[in-house]
């Protein structure tokens, strides 16, 4: 497993979209999808629906164990981007459609690809393929639009 | 429930507004706490969320919430007690809802399947969003790995005080009769 970037580790730096060209590969991010991931994403999204965080009322839903909410791959899809992208960056669009589930004791594996850019005068636009697998199959697959300034560009 | 009032029971839920037709209007404005809380469960340690000093200098200007905790605001506050009496939502349901209209059906199981978000602009602390949310669809009956259902699209539209719209979602959820998961 990766180790998580750390508040300290955090970047400061945001990608000049000068720099970011298709068929780019975003850097991997690997999570243990542990219950407390599970149920610190759902209550942290106000998504109190039992299957999140309660293992019986789960079963009784034919799910083996309790598992991630959507909001919680949203978040994290949204992490994932701005890892890359850098704290300047801004979303613009983030579409994803679940295939199969991921119960708390899977492992997640994020990976994105530049699909393409469309430079303006002081930012671009990258629009960018996501695609989340476990143990399962594909648990997400989407897209993202993501804003980036031109380093030196004063907006 | 007989199958033809079923049939009528999802008409009627298609094109109208969920809930009591006004618009959902967020308990909390958006606030660093919820944000810092956010920021925490999925470890992202983007400083433009939770350092004031950083935002300033940044692009945004001041702190921003996190684009995709736009759907967060807008939840109701969880009446925590008979929740999964109430087929797992989380608050009293009122009047006709797909939730109630496909649970009486015995489509009791349900999972999310699409959220696509169109961001016009971040939010800042303070500022008090509401939601308008319209049932689009109901698809016929499917067969799915889960067991037969119905998947249900909801368009939500997300607004700041002054009425502009800050974004739009499209979600989309299957209710489904639980065959156990198969995948």
């Amino acid at each position: 497993m990766n180790v998580p970037a750390s508040a300290s580790a955090a970047s400061r730096a945001t990608r000049d979209f000068a720099t970011v060209s298709v068929g780019d590969e975003l850097p991997t991010l690997t999570l243990a999808m542990t219950p407390t991931r599970v149920v610190a994403g759902a209550i942290a999204t106000r998504d109190f629906m039992p299957v999140h965080h309660d293992r019986d009322y789960a079963n009784v839903q034919g799910a083996p164990d309790i598992f991630m909410n959507i909001l919680s791959d949203t978040a994290y899809c949204s992490r994932y981007l701005t890892d890359w992208a850098g704290p300047d960056a801004i979303i613009k669009r983030l579409a994803i459609r679940l295939g199969v589930p991921a119960f708390a004791g899977s492992t997640l594996t994020y990976a994105g690809r530049v699909t393409a850019v469309t430079p303006g005068a002081l930012d671009g636009l990258v629009e960018i393929d996501l695609r989340v697998t476990n143990d399962l199959g594909d648990h997400v697959t989407g897209s993202a639009l993501v804003n980036l300034p031109r380093a030196g560009a004063t907006t | 429930m007989a199958d033809d009032e079923f049939a009528a029971a999802i008409a009627r839920l298609v094109g109208k507004p969920v809930g009591s037709g006004g618009p959902s209007i967020a308990p909390d404005p958006v606030n660093q706490p919820m944000i810092r809380h956010w920021a925490a469960a999925f470890e992202d340690w983007n400083p433009a969320y939770t350092d004031p000093e950083f935002a300033a200098a940044s692009r945004h200007g001041e702190i921003v919430a996190p684009p995709l905790m736009l759907q967060t605001w807008t939840m109701a506050t969880p009446k925590i007690t008979g929740m999964a009496e109430r087929g797992g939502s989380p608050v009293d349901l009122e009047g006709e809802s797909p939730l109630t209209v496909f649970d009486a059906a015995g489509f009791v199981g349900t999972l999310a399947a699409n959220s696509e978000f169109e961001i016009e602009r971040y939010l800042h602390l303070g500022e008090v969003i509401s939601a308008i949310t319209v049932i689009e669809s109901i698809s016929d009956e499917k067969q799915t790995r889960l067991g037969p259902g119905h998947f249900v699209t909801w368009a939500t539209t997300y607004l700041d005080e002054a009425g502009e719209v800050v974004g739009r979602q499209r979600f989309r959820i299957l209710k489904f009769k639980p065959e156990g998961f198969a995948p």
